[in-house]
């Protein structure tokens, strides 16, 4: 019965549990203490010394109130898309009220309602590692409760049963328990637990899925910093995040890893084109000349450009690591001419933007490993080879924001910018204009990093005025901001200039762990930049935003707990790689490849064995003839052996019931011979409903038997009388005997067959 | 016994959880969120789980209804079931067992629950009901039935297996000293001397002394007169005797009764009565018989003791009134010196007898029995 007293700490556990979670996925510390630390004030309250519940008044008071509360805040203050947050919350506080009631069926079962919405609530509101976990525990805890739950409801109901009025008083309630109990309970609840899990990932894996998972790759690419366009407006705070998003090893042309003199740049998406209206730097597409590829299964580079590569310059390698980021994206160190890939991927190449994208959908997941073969300063031939006429330089810039104009001219008579090709240079001599692009640049580039403008990831003060263009707002208001309006700014600027130029997002490697070798790229290491047009077919990056105050954010946000994310991180990137990426291309996949390789078994199996059964057709000469004796004799033994191993269990199992355990074997195996009948006669009775209850010894049997049925009594009655001079007075059965014995057996069974 | 039917429902819980799951799947699907979709896998999972772990529980249960003992009217009847667990490894929790198809006048007083039967574990749960008639009874069917793990899917296993219960009639307390008054006097043939030596107080016979003899027992005027030494014997002192006579010699239907009144519960007190008269002559150490008359039921002997109490309350117990009723019947004068008591449904009928003896009707029970103080106490 000891059992019975976990039930209430788990299931006190249980709502715990649900409360930690729905907290979790709301991010929300506060919630979480401030919650658990009523509900562990409930425990005490109601379990403790003097076990106290709330009246059920003031429970439906409380309750009222934080109705109201609960509508008045999502009337007035909550907009639509936070309905789901808000009823956790009710939710939430609900439960801890419910906390405080009486401990009944009717209030346990609420109780686990509530906990069981929070949780869905909490799976409507986040996919991430930690909520999962806590969700798997809730789940795994949940079964063993529900369990216990059963058996205690149970007793409940036949306790109360018995409580009958003042004139008949039922004797009480005496619970009936095998031996073991307790280890019998735990190991058929772990045993449930584990079935349960392992056939939810079978349904996980099966179930039917329509495309790919929101839950997976745009959710993990959300949260990672990268984006794909700039919205100036967004107003929203860069990732702060430490989370490991993959890593960098940078090889020299010898292919030994080494820290590059300046930070990596990694680019991802390329900006051409700005949105006045919207404020918003996108994407031009130009999908005319992408070439699609696919790499070879053993890492081998295939390279991106047509022709043979100029590669005097010496080559570096970058291989990228994926870790917890499921991207299509391959981010490029500038710029790529090589690529190789851990499995095969189709790949598609930009050679307009010198992007990398993965393509294909035969595979299962997106978090791979990747190697580029780059020049740091690629040569012009190089540069032709691999984009050839894709983006030609254009002569037709400007940007859509006239007022910028005077502001930039003024910038570029701060930069003291001196030495430079005038534009009168340039169209005298087209040749200039590369190095005056560049010069440019670097000088309006210099003047933002000059200390003018803060570096701050922490927008909350930027205010931008109805109508104003924020990159405005940027330069001569606020004059703080991050990474993405540097860029703008510098992009603005240039293009107002006449200046080709493009914005570039994607990450920064700063980080170098001297004791792997290699650099790692973490969430908040996402970074916008300029690339400007210093070449017929080459483009200069050129960033604004100061280095030392990237790293400086970047080791302000350095904690103790750096040192264990490895353990965290790489549970994080299992769960991100292998449940949340899971869509219907990993699906297909995977059914693709089970499919092959199930029938390659098969195959290998059936071939196998015809393998061996042509050599022993060979070896002793067989023929057809002889396969089917070959057969046959197999068959022969397989049948042999297993009715030894029935007359074996058979034997045991009268020696059993003719109480043979103390006697030498050889004796035991001899009566269990002769008295094998009784073991028939009692397979007989029990089967026509006489089964012999163990107290009784076998005449008692018979007496009950003859209450029923005299026929049967007395024929069972002949056989006892026989079993007994056979087992106890070392009658040896003759062949009469024996025939006897047969007889008295069929008369019990017609008796049994008459009587149904 | 083996079960001959297994059946499984789906509770309300169960109906409550499928439609969740359904919600979830619909969810799951509507918004492709992968935890959504494992959170439906497993909830999908535990509800198989369920039914498969149920199911495989009861798969080699066997249950036997112990055969119940004599009931009576107004007490409570424990029935008591054994368990088997043919199985070598799994365990069977939560088993509930409960009669079907009872008969109107039992009911169920308290469910039969065993917490656990383990593996080749034999265990014994005890049902209790109440009897609200006397008779003959049957208990035709009983089912074993589980909703472990979770509650969602009752699993139940039947066993056609039939036992029959006798169930005595309702013994009132009566008032202690009515017997007593009624055979005081000797003529009705209360106490009386028996013709066997012992150590009772009336004189029996006078013999030789033998050593040993107790002082107090010589017959000293005897001594005086003889010079020889002899003993007093005394007779064996015998109990009061008592025979109650059941007259239900007139059909129910002939019996006169009050408006509204129901001439079988009439008969019924008077049954009553008759158990709760023998029963206070039990109580009281006295000898008793019982004799009905209008039906083919034998007389039963003067005796005493516990056999014979249940003998009388069993041939009351089967007490079949639908029977035809022998109008002419009628005591026999007899030898046996006992007080007689007449126990009529609805009027005293002086005729039944020649015999002398204290007649009473049915509608005496309340007035008989010990008056019950407002708390329920006697």
């Amino acid at each position: 019965m000891n059992l019975l007293r976990q039930h209430r700490i788990s299931a006190f556990l249980l709502l715990l549990l649900a409360m930690a979670a729905f907290a979790t996925s709301q991010k929300d510390l506060v919630l979480l203490m401030s919650s658990g630390a009523i509900a562990v004030l409930s425990w005490y309250v109601t379990e403790g010394p003097r076990g106290r519940s709330l009246p059920e008044v003031a429970s439906n008071i409380l309750i009222l109130g934080l109705l109201f509360w609960t509508l008045a805040e999502f009337l007035t203050d909550i907009e639509l898309a936070d309905a789901t947050s808000v009823l956790g919350r009710f939710l939430l506080w609900l439960l801890v009220i419910k906390l405080f009631s009486r401990r009944t069926a009717y209030e346990e079962r609420q109780r686990f309602t509530l906990a069981a919405m929070l949780v869905v609530c909490g799976c409507l509101e986040t996919v991430e590692f930690v909520f999962a976990a806590l969700v798997f525990a809730f789940i795994a805890l949940g079964i063993w409760t529900a369990m216990l739950w059963r058996l205690q409801s149970s007793l409940d109901a036949a306790r109360a049963s018995r409580k009958g009025d003042g004139a008949f008083l039922p004797p009480p309630l005496e619970v009936a328990v095998g031996r073991r109990l307790l280890p019998q309970f735990r190991r058929l609840a772990l045993l449930s637990i584990v079935v349960i899990f392992a056939g939810s990932v079978v349904g996980f894996a099966a179930f039917p899925r329509f495309g790919e998972s929101r839950g997976g790759r745009s959710q993990s690419d959300a949260v990672s910093g990268f984006n794909d366009r700039i919205d100036l407006l967004a107003n929203a705070r860069i990732n702060e995040s430490r989370r490991e998003l993959f890593t960098v090893v940078w090889k020299d042309p010898t292919g030994t890893p080494e820290q590059s003199k300046r930070p990596i740049y990694l680019r991802g998406a390329v900006l051409d084109r700005y949105d006045p209206v919207t404020h918003r730097w996108e994407a031009l597409r130009t999908s005319n000349a992408i070439r699609a590829m696919r790499t070879p299964t053993d890492a081998k580079f295939v390279a991106l450009g047509p022709g043979v590569p100029d590669t005097t310059g010496g080559v570096w390698t970058a291989e990228i690591a994926m870790r917890s980021l499921a991207t299509s994206v391959l981010f490029t160190v500038y710029a790529p001419f090589a690529v190789a890939t851990d499995e095969s991927y189709s790949v598609a190449f930009d050679p307009a933007t010198l992007l990398l994208r993965d393509v294909g959908t035969d595979h299962v997941s997106r978090y791979w490993w990747y190697a580029l073969r780059v020049q740091p300063q690629p040569s012009p031939q190089m540069m032709e080879t691999l984009q050839g006429s894709t983006n030609p330089p254009r002569s037709d810039i400007s940007f859509p924001v006239p007022a910028l104009k005077p502001i930039a001219e003024r910038i570029l008579s701060q930069a003291f910018v001196t030495g430079i090709p005038t534009a009168e240079d340039v169209r005298a001599d087209p040749s200039l204009r590369w190095m005056r692009n560049r010069e440019i640049a670097r000088a309006v580039a210099s003047w933002m990093r000059g200390g003018r403008f803060r570096y701050t990831t922490d927008l909350t003060a930027f205010e931008i005025a109805d109508g104003e263009e924020p990159i405005i707002a940027f330069l001569e208001r606020n004059q703080f901001g991050h990474c993405e309006y540097f860029a703008s700014a510098l992009g603005g600027i240039l293009r107002t200039l006449g200046i080709e130029s493009r914005l570039v997002t994607g990450f920064v490697a700063l980080e170098y762990d001297a004791s792997t070798s290699q650099y790692i790229v973490r969430e908040s290491h996402a970074h916008a930049w300029v690339e400007v047009r210093t070449g017929e077919h080459q483009w200069t990056a050129i960033d604004p935003t100061p280095e030392e105050s990237l790293m400086q954010i970047s080791e302000r946000n350095r904690a103790f707990s750096d040192n264990f994310r490895w353990i965290y991180d790489r549970l994080e990137f299992l769960w991100n790689s292998q449940v949340l990426a899971y869509d219907s291309a990993a699906q297909a996949t995977i059914a693709d490849r089970m499919q092959s390789k199930w029938w390659k078994s098969v195959q290998e199996s059936y071939d196998a064995v015809r393998v061996q059964m042509r050599a022993l057709v060979e070896q002793y000469s067989l023929g057809r003839a002889g396969m089917v004796w070959f057969v046959a004799i197999a068959l022969a033994i397989s049948a042999a052996v297993a009715a030894w191993l029935f007359a074996r269990r058979r034997l045991r199992h009268t020696q059993r019931i003719a109480g043979l355990a103390g006697l030498p074997p050889q004796e035991a195996r001899r009566i269990a011979r002769e008295v094998s009948f009784f073991a028939d006669a009692l397979d007989m009775l029990e089967d026509a409903g006489f089964p012999k209850p163990a107290p009784l010894t076998p005449r008692q049997h018979v007496a009950a038997i003859t209450l029923h049925d005299a026929n049967a009594g007395g024929a069972f009655a002949r056989l006892v009388e026989r079993f007994y001079r056979v087992r106890y007075g070392g009658l040896a059965q003759s062949i009469s005997d024996r025939e006897e014995t047969r007889d008295e057996l069929l008369r019990l069974k017609s008796a049994l067959s008459r009587r149904r | 016994m083996q079960a001959t039917r297994r059946r499984t429902n789906f509770g309300t819980a169960g109906l409550l959880y499928c439609l969740t799951v359904v919600v979830v799947a619909l969810a799951s699907v509507n918004r492709p969120n992968n935890l959504l979709v494992w959170i439906f896998s497993a909830m999908l999972i535990a509800l198989l789980v369920s039914g498969v772990v149920s199911g495989v529980m009861l798969l080699r249960l066997r249950a036997h209804r112990i055969e119940p003992r004599r009931a009576r009217v107004g007490e409570v009847l424990v029935v008591r079931y054994e368990i088997r667990n043919l199985s070598r490894f799994v365990p069977a929790f939560d088993l509930h067992i409960e009669e079907r198809k009872l008969p109107p006048s039992i009911v169920n007083a308290g469910e039969a629950w065993m917490l656990h039967c383990g593996p080749g574990d034999t265990v014994h749960a005890e049902g209790v009901f109440r009897a609200s008639k006397r008779g003959l009874f049957r208990f035709p069917t009983f089912e074993v039935w589980s909703s472990f793990p979770f509650g969602l899917l009752r699993k139940r296993l039947i066993f056609e297996r039939a036992s029959e219960v006798l169930v005595e009639p309702e013994i009132i307390p009566l008032q202690p000293t009515l017997l007593s008054r009624l055979a005081r006097g000797g003529l009705m043939g209360g106490v009386r001397a028996s013709v066997e030596v012992g150590g009772g107080e009336d004189f029996f016979g006078v013999r030789e002394y033998r050593a040993g003899d107790s002082i107090r027992s010589i017959a000293w005027k005897r001594l005086a007169g003889t010079d020889q030494l002899a003993t007093i014997e005394r007779s064996r002192a015998v109990p009061p005797r008592v025979r109650i006579v059941l007259d239900l010699r007139r059909a129910t239907s002939d019996l006169r009764v009050a408006e509204g009144v129901d001439p079988r519960a009439l008969e019924e007190d008077a049954i009553t009565l008759a158990a709760s008269l023998m029963a206070l002559a039990d109580r009281q150490g006295d000898e008793f018989g019982l004799t009905i008359l209008g039906l083919d039921v034998a007389a039963i002997p003067l005796r005493r003791g516990h056999f014979h109490r249940a003998k009388v309350l069993a041939a009351l117990a089967a007490l079949d009134l639908d029977q035809p009723r022998d109008a002419s019947a009628t005591l026999r004068e007899s030898a046996e010196r006992a007080t007689v008591l007449f126990v009529h449904p609805d009027r005293a009928d002086t005729s039944i007898s020649p015999a002398v003896g204290w007649n009473f009707t049915a509608a005496q029970l309340s007035s008989l029995r010990i008056p019950v103080a407002r708390g329920g106490e006697t």
